[in-house]
């Protein structure tokens, strides 16, 4: 991956490990993905995948064991730590839970006005200011600038958080499942909104979820994760219109489709997601494929490129057997 | 999915299941009615706050204080054709219709599973409180409950404790313990919600295919439509504690008689395989406007009526619960026009 002037965001090899009492956890292995300027790139994964530690290790807000977190050119994850402040300025996030993710002994005016003053951008009536615009930005009446946040919904919460995240000005977020604890007629509400800041702003985002097809709707492009590994990534009309990889056509034919007259093709995997302090050796994911074979348990398989873009990592990606027509999710 | 057979096992009329909070009253469950016909699935379909748990809590009679029912009926067909009322049912009465005539199965299956007991010794106990069967009759039947919802190595896993099953697995021993009497109705509380997508196709399969076998009725209680378009024969719609929609299945997909109904699928973005439309632009979701109202403090008349882009003056005035088409409810006043 060259760092070209249109990738803001090159993950290279990104690992992390955590020591636990049962042994090494391997959270996050060998990830590797780009993120181009003002374009939006979904991490999906189950349970386990690493989808969230991988996007705080872009941060830094988990250390990474290894690995190149390459932000504008600048490889974040070798600057010492008191250097990454001034990067924090161009870089935010939005957590999944609008409940503890805002103080609730502040007013909402110092939970927006608390990144302002922490970089030093605004004070008094500048600041005060500040605050009624970005609340307005995100939908929110001004006047409530002095309310905490138990006096708010929970999609009205997660526009605070959004607000927060905005008041920076950076030019990067990684929204970590931001709708998902929102009730559905409120969620649409905070994807249109997400939507909206990022053309307006030309954000770029990173966007972690478990819901596939909140990610197809606002995604450019998608990183498909399986147990700290990336199984498959490209951009999102290929993605989910001609998925390569055994497990992201499972994932993707597993959801359900509010319509009672859609074909079911589903693939149902056996079993359950192995422990990751003890993954399967070679494919993580061989032990839940039906296609798996010996030569599967014995390297992991690189993620190699099957179209610009597209990468799949699966030692069988090209055979006939695998991409059969009835198992593409575009007959579900 | 087969058409429904015509009498229903479970009718629930005008249920009230209200919480007195000091000098407020939440009125959780007001008002509420539908039918179960025997071997169907009924979808009771709402967000956080419309009153489908409170309902389903109501049914089995699970209610913990302030809650209580306040007003209908919840009449249950038993075997030999006699309808007794659940809400008023003596609690010692009721202690036989649980896990016996109708059981209940949960989003956390630690709800229902005990972690100081063994799986196994937890399915032999409630057989045994239900039926007249000897210990060693009763673990048989355990491990044929546990192959029955595909736990693999079913005589094994009788003696695991909660504990050391995955999450997938707990569910499925849940359920095992749910349908372990053989009970005519099942109550699914959102029991797929915290499983991974992977998984909770592995479940809804399960409980598709045990449905269809053992002929149950099913009353699935979720917030996902997804799910609904799966199992569901037919679709009860709440909103803020009263029922605003029923339908069979296809109807109600193909044609809303609720603008509530008609919005909450409107904001759920539907598979397109990544395409944008050839301007390069993402479509919009319409979302609805404002957020789900507190029960405790409803507005007088229609209660969606304050999110409703087809609101009207006399939405002031509460409206019925109308036929809207043949089999096909609504509580609105221009249901024809949604």
């Amino acid at each position: 991956m060259s760092e070209r002037p249109d990738i803001l965001l090159s993950v290279q090899g990104l690992s992390k490990t955590f020591p636990t009492r049962g042994g090494l956890v391997r959270a996050v292995e060998d990830v590797s993905f780009d993120v181009r300027r003002g374009s939006i790139v979904g991490l999906v994964g189950e349970s386990g995948s690493g989808k969230t530690t991988a996007g705080r290790c872009v941060l830094r807000l988990v250390e990474p064991s290894a690995g190149r977190v390459v932000f504008d050119g600048v490889d974040l994850a070798a600057l010492p730590a008191r250097d990454m402040r001034a990067w924090r300025r161009r870089m935010q996030i939005v957590f999944q839970d609008p409940y503890s993710s805002l103080n609730p002994r502040l007013r909402v005016e110092d939970i927006i006005g608390e990144a302002l003053d922490t970089h030093g951008l605004a004070r008094g009536g500048k600041r005060r200011e500040r605050v009624a615009e970005l609340l307005r930005r995100v939908g929110l009446d001004p006047e409530h600038a002095r309310r905490f946040p138990h006096e708010f919904s929970g999609g009205q919460r997660q526009r605070i958080g959004i607000a927060r995240a905005l008041a920076v000005e950076p030019e990067f977020i990684v929204a970590d499942e931001p709708v998902s604890a929102l009730d559905v007629s409120v969620q649409a509400q905070v994807l249109n909104l997400l939507q909206d800041l990022q053309k307006a702003y030309g954000l770029t985002m990173l966007f972690i979820a478990h819901d596939l097809s909140v990610v197809e709707y606002l995604c450019d492009e998608v990183v498909v994760m399986y147990l700290g590994r990336v199984m498959e990534r490209g951009p999102s009309r290929l993605v989910y219109g001609a998925p390569r990889h055994p497990y992201t056509r499972a994932l993707l034919s597993a959801a359900p489709t509010p319509d009672p007259k859609a074909p079911r093709g589903r693939i149902v995997l056996q079993g359950d997601i192995p422990s990751p302090l003890d993954p399967p050796s070679g494919c993580v994911f061989r032990t839940r494929c039906r296609y798996a074979v010996a030569a599967c348990a014995a390297t992991v398989p690189a993620a190699e490129e099957v179209a610009p873009g597209h990468a799949v990592a699966c030692i069988r990606r090209d055979d006939p057997e695998l991409n059969e027509p009835a198992l593409s999710p575009a007959g579900r | 999915m087969s058409a429904a057979p015509a009498e229903p096992i479970l009718r629930v009329e005008n249920l009230k299941t209200w919480f007195e909070l000091g000098s407020r009253v939440a009125r959780s469950v007001d008002d509420v009615s539908f039918d179960v016909r025997r071997g169907e699935t009924v979808a009771v379909v709402g967000e956080s706050g419309s009153g489908k748990s409170v309902t389903s809590l109501s049914i089995m009679r699970l209610l913990s204080p302030p809650g209580r029912i306040v007003g209908g009926r919840i009449l249950y067909r038993t075997q030999e054709g006699t309808e007794i009322d659940l809400a008023t049912l003596p609690e010692h009465k009721m202690r036989g219709i649980r896990g016996r005539e109708i059981a209940m199965i949960f989003q956390e299956p630690m709800t229902s599973l005990n972690p100081l007991f063994t799986v196994g010794d937890q399915i032999v106990e409630m057989i045994r409180l239900h039926e007249k069967m000897s210990r060693r009759e009763a673990r048989e039947r355990a491990r044929r409950m546990l192959e029955l919802v595909e736990i693999p190595a079913a005589a094994r896993r009788l003696d695991d404790y909660p504990h050391q099953m995955s999450g997938g697995m707990r569910q499925r021993a849940m359920i095992a313990l749910a349908l372990a009497c053989d009970p005519r109705v099942l109550i699914a509380d959102e029991p797929t919600t915290a499983l991974d997508v992977t998984i909770q196709a592995q479940v809804l399969d399960l409980l598709r295919r045990l449905q269809a076998e053992l002929g149950m009725s099913v009353v699935f209680v979720t917030h996902n439509l997804g799910v609904v378009a799966e199992l569901a024969h037919r679709v009860v719609v709440m909103y803020a504690g009263r029922v605003v929609e029923s339908a069979p299945v296809n109807e109600l997909f193909e044609r809303q008689r609720h603008p509530y109904t008609k919005g909450l699928l409107a904001c759920i973005p539907t598979p397109r395989h990544g395409r944008t439309d050839p301007s390069g632009e993402r479509p919009r979701l319409t979302p609805i406007p404002g957020s789900v109202p507190n029960v405790a403090a409803l507005p007088p008349g229609c209660a969606f009526a304050p999110r409703c882009p087809l609101a009207i003056a006399k939405c002031e005035i509460d409206p019925p619960l109308e036929f809207a088409a043949p089999g096909h409810l609504s509580r609105c006043w221009r249901h024809d026009e949604v």
